[in-house]
């Protein structure tokens, strides 16, 4: 098992409001990570320490450091564009552009400079059967993103992170604006997208974290209470908090 | 290379950005320059046209102490000075015993006899004065005198009468001719206005009549302000016939800019309305009033800044129209404001000055100086009720 | 006994005070239709047979090439094509103008610099159409001057094509700019994040995605802005030079719109040169009429195909 992330000490506050607190945590490659927790506890913050979307808020601070295969994806010699084009995002609610099917996966691509038109064919049919969205899309690529379903979009979303072959994904709650049948074709999607990406999910649902995650954190009050494989966290938590929340004695 | 094309693509528009504060800083520029030099107090006291007076002069010698300091030709028998202005001579002083404040007409007709107003800034035309031999002689600017010399006749001649001109160039009787319109166009139009926001918010069943009300008074508001002027001197004119009027005048302006207002007036108040909470119409209405009480109520007083500043707003467009004014107001400067007669308002008084063969710059810019500067402490007022307003509902 | 006496006579203020708000909404709305009305019939008095002071032919006048008062003569062909080159051609220069510097104020600039250029387009767009004039008639023909002496080319005193193109590009750049500014601050940010997510920089996202979200507001704002250079009239009449015949195309020609022919000479007119200014009106409401449905139509066309499910 490869560590890809290697996190120490990081503590992040938004202004007089400390989120996180004294993270310590190493996440593996090609495995799927969920981080669980009630409602506020930091989970969605920390995901997005990972890909420096934290950044863009003004007041955030953040200490620690955070190595991404051994470098710190904070020091200042890494460009942030770069370090996003490694680490991809999907977020809760699908957020396609107002661009053709096509045009929505090609362009990350495009953006970081490809401009070879059979490149770019190649990669976004490569992603968009990755997310297993090019059957249903195949014969319409250059109509409107925004006429497909919410879970084609989402999986549209999904095919867009994809094509920039990033090593990491990092999902924020990707299936709670879906339905359950969308939900379960994007937890197979996970399943299989496991085998060439590692895959860090934010979670609401425990059942899903359950279902589709190799490893789990479970984070209270910006403290991660208990870190464990996926088995043991919901068969046999150590931390008595942990318990009582997979259990639902809070939420 | 993506760094480059993102810098070239941000610098562009801060190159875009600078292009508008340029052409704004050149315009307050050019303004400031060419009018500024003709900013004073007497333009807002003085008329446009100059007048013309024919007066006697008593000379007599009269004793005066001197309090004149100044440097300009002093007149001692007068107690007055003059000084050349550009080929043209000026008083600069006239003392308060100065018999020149109560010069007598010699013009036939009904002023005969009766005092002149003579001012600082008029300006000597002619002087009837005998001459060392008894001779009756005429002195002044036909003559090519300067100031010089005029003094000296004025000092040492008997005099017998002097032809003299008021200043001109002043916008006393526009700034009237101003507020009249704006008076009398939000008279009319406020009342309209509130009543037709009140009807198109608070009773806006949505059937297709409402819909076509509301097309309308929105379509109103994009047709361009000329054809207002046409419509207005058509349709408008005659109901200023009732009221005496023979020709374009201040009047058929104010009822045509009345009209200009309501869609900016309607809009603005109905934004002003839809802010007021629900919650506060419900509660008005569970405890029994009926609509029209608590639209006066509860809902009118609480829209009150937004009316205002639709208020304010009206008047910044009544100071800035020009082209439907020049339909129904005329182009005429006149010196005596009056409702029925034709009259120019600030803006108009500069489309007149500008259309003449030689368009006299630094006033026009004078008086744009001055819209511009009415505008701004307007357009201030508005900000500054909005804040406060905004404010006390956080509080 | 009390409470029901006020309540009846409450009851028959309500039905007298709301039937007076519809009258006046009446009379509101009214206008519109008196505007078509007058215009419609006074405007096309002068071509019916019974026109007083001598019938104009209907299509003489729609397609000729010459407006001399003096002579009689009133084609307004040409004028159409002016008025619709010179507002092109305003649009042309200030929609990109205005658009760029939209984004610089909410995207790009720092906050308090982004507070100061709302100031100064807020000044540009309060500054009354006269004052423009009089600011072009002294410093833009100056510039078109120099820029023709420059070239080699003659002007007639700085009135000219150029001089009006100028001068109504930045008559409406204000309008232009504050409706990009309206519609790319409610541009959402999750569509902005997932840009930024997948590795575009910052300026990459203004422009790509931004931009093309707030395409319909800010095409919305061309349209306004194109209203208002057809229907600017002092400034432009300071501006035009009045040209009795055309149309003109070239930069520096002095040019006549239809609303600088229907407010020059004004003061000494009547009769037939007088009415028929109500003609020209009529032209020109068409004329906005027409541009309006187009461009419309064009922006509802361009939206639906980004139509939400």
């Amino acid at each position: 098992m490869n560590k890809l992330f290697s996190v120490s000490d990081v503590n992040l506050s938004y202004g007089d409001k400390h989120v996180l607190k004294d993270i310590n945590i190493d996440l593996y490659k090609n495995k799927v990570t969920a981080f669980i927790g009630p409602s506020g506890c930091g989970k969605s913050t920390f995901l997005r320490c990972f890909n420096r979307m934290n950044d863009l808020i003004d007041s955030c601070k953040i200490d620690g450091t955070i190595l991404m295969e051994n470098k710190d994806i904070y020091n200042k010699k890494y460009d942030v564009v770069d370090l996003r084009t490694n680490v991809g995002m999907v977020f809760q609610k699908p957020n396609p552009f107002m661009m053709s099917i096509y045009e929505n996966v090609a362009y990350g691509l495009k953006c970081s400079g490809i401009k070879d038109k059979k490149v770019l064919k190649q990669r976004v049919i490569n992603a968009l059967k990755q997310a297993a969205l090019y059957d249903e899309v195949s014969t319409r690529l250059n109509d409107s993103a925004l006429s497909l379903s919410g879970g084609q979009q989402q999986r549209l979303c999904i095919a867009r992170a994809i094509a920039m072959k990033p090593e990491v994904i990092l999902m924020d709650e990707p299936t709670s604006a879906l339905d359950p049948i969308a939900t379960a074709k994007i937890e197979e999607l996970i399943e299989e997208l496991k085998k060439d990406f590692t895959i860090i999910i934010v979670t609401h649902s425990m059942h899903q974290a359950s279902r589709i995650s190799d490893y789990t954190a479970f984070f209270l009050n910006g403290e991660i209470v208990e870190y464990d494989i996926t088995k043991n966290i919901f068969q046999n938590p150590k931390d008595i908090r942990c318990e009582n929340y997979i259990t639902g004695r809070f939420g | 290379m993506r760094k480059i094309k993102d810098y070239i693509l941000n610098a562009i528009t801060y190159i875009a950005s600078g292009i508008s504060v340029l052409i704004l800083g050149v315009l307050l520029v050019y303004l400031l320059v060419n009018g500024v030099k003709s900013i004073n107090l007497k333009m807002f006291s003085d008329d446009y046209w100059a007048k013309n007076y024919l007066v006697e002069v008593d000379s007599d010698s009269r004793n005066f102490d001197s309090k004149y300091n100044g440097d300009d030709y002093y007149i001692k028998k007068y107690d007055i000075a003059i000084k050349d202005d550009d080929k043209e001579i000026v008083v600069t002083y006239i003392g308060e015993n100065s018999q020149f404040n109560e010069l007598k007409s010699l013009t036939v007709g009904d002023s005969l006899g009766m005092i002149t107003p003579f001012d600082v800034g008029y300006k000597i035309e002619s002087i009837e004065y005998l001459d060392s031999n008894g001779v009756i002689s005429i002195g002044g600017v036909l003559l090519k005198h300067n100031a010089i010399e005029v003094a000296q006749i004025l000092n040492e001649n008997h005099v017998n009468s002097i032809y003299y001109q008021s200043t001109s160039g002043g916008i006393k009787a526009s700034i009237i001719n101003t507020l009249i319109l704006i008076f009398v166009s939000l008279l009319i139009a406020t009342p309209i206005s509130i009543c037709s926001a009140i009807y198109l918010n608070e009773y806006n069943s949505k059937n297709k009549f409402n819909q076509l009300l509301s097309v309308s008074i929105e379509t109103l508001a994009g047709v361009p302000s000329i054809i207002y002027g046409l419509v207005g001197i058509t349709v408008l004119f005659p109901v200023t016939q009732l009221f005496g009027a023979t020709t374009t005048s201040v009047l058929l302006g104010a009822l045509t800019m009345a009209v200009i207002l309501l869609p900016t007036m309607i809009k603005a108040t109905q934004v002003a309305l839809a802010q007021v909470d629900q919650g506060l119409k419900d509660a008005s209405l569970s405890l029994g009033a009926t609509k029209v009480q608590t639209i006066n109520k509860v809902v009118l007083p609480g829209a009150m800044n937004g009316i205002l500043s639709g208020l304010l707003l009206c008047v910044s467009k009544v100071i800035g129209e020009s082209a439907a004014l020049v339909y129904t107001m005329g182009t005429f400067i006149s010196d005596t404001p009056s409702l029925t007669n034709q009259g120019t308002s600030l803006s108009l008084m500069i489309y007149s000055i500008m259309s003449n063969d030689n368009p006299n710059f630094e006033l026009a810019c004078a008086i744009s100086l001055i819209i511009l500067v009415i505008v701004l402490v307007l357009n201030i007022s508005v900000k500054l009720i909005n804040y406060k307003f905004n404010k006390l509902g956080q509080r | 006994m009390n409470n029901l006496k006020t309540t009846k006579l409450n009851k028959i203020i309500d039905k007298v005070v709301s039937n007076i708000y519809l009258l006046m909404t009446l009379i509101s709305a009214s206008f519109m239709l008196i505007i078509i009305i007058f215009i419609l019939f006074k405007g096309l008095s002068p071509f019916m047979s019974n026109y007083q002071y001598g019938v104009v032919n209907f299509l003489d006048f729609l397609f000729g090439t010459q407006y001399r008062p003096d002579m009689g003569i009133y084609g307004v062909g040409f004028i159409i094509i002016n008025t619709l080159v010179s507002a092109l051609l305003a649009l042309s220069i200030a929609f990109p103008i205005s658009v760029l510097t939209a984004l610089f104020v909410v995207k790009i600039a720092p906050q308090r610099l982004s507070e100061f250029m709302k100031v100064v387009i807020d000044l540009l767009a309060s500054i009354p159409s006269i004052v423009y004039g009089v600011f072009a008639a002294g410093i833009i023909t100056k510039f078109t001057m120099t820029i023709a002496s420059m070239l080699g080319v003659q002007t007639y005193g700085g009135t000219s094509l150029l001089s009006v193109v100028i001068l109504l590009a930045i008559m409406i750049f204000p309008t232009i700019t504050s409706i990009s500014i309206s519609s790319i601050s409610s541009v959402s940010e999750d569509l902005q994040h997932a840009s930024l997510a997948l590795g575009a920089t910052k300026v990459q996202t203004n422009f790509k995605v931004v931009l093309l979200s707030a395409k319909q507001g800010i095409f919305a704002g061309a349209i306004l802005g194109v209203g208002r250079a057809f229907g600017e009239a002092t400034a432009v009449s300071m501006v035009a030079g009045n040209k009795m015949f055309g149309p003109t195309f070239g930069l520096f020609n002095t040019t006549r719109t239809l609303t600088s022919t229907m407010i020059a000479g004004l003061k000494e007119t009547s009769g037939l040169d007088y009415d028929i200014r109500f003609s020209i009106g009529l032209v020109l409401l068409i004329i906005i009429l027409i541009t309006n449905f187009g461009l419309n139509f064009i922006k509802n066309k361009v939206g639906k195909t980004h139509e939400k499910n």
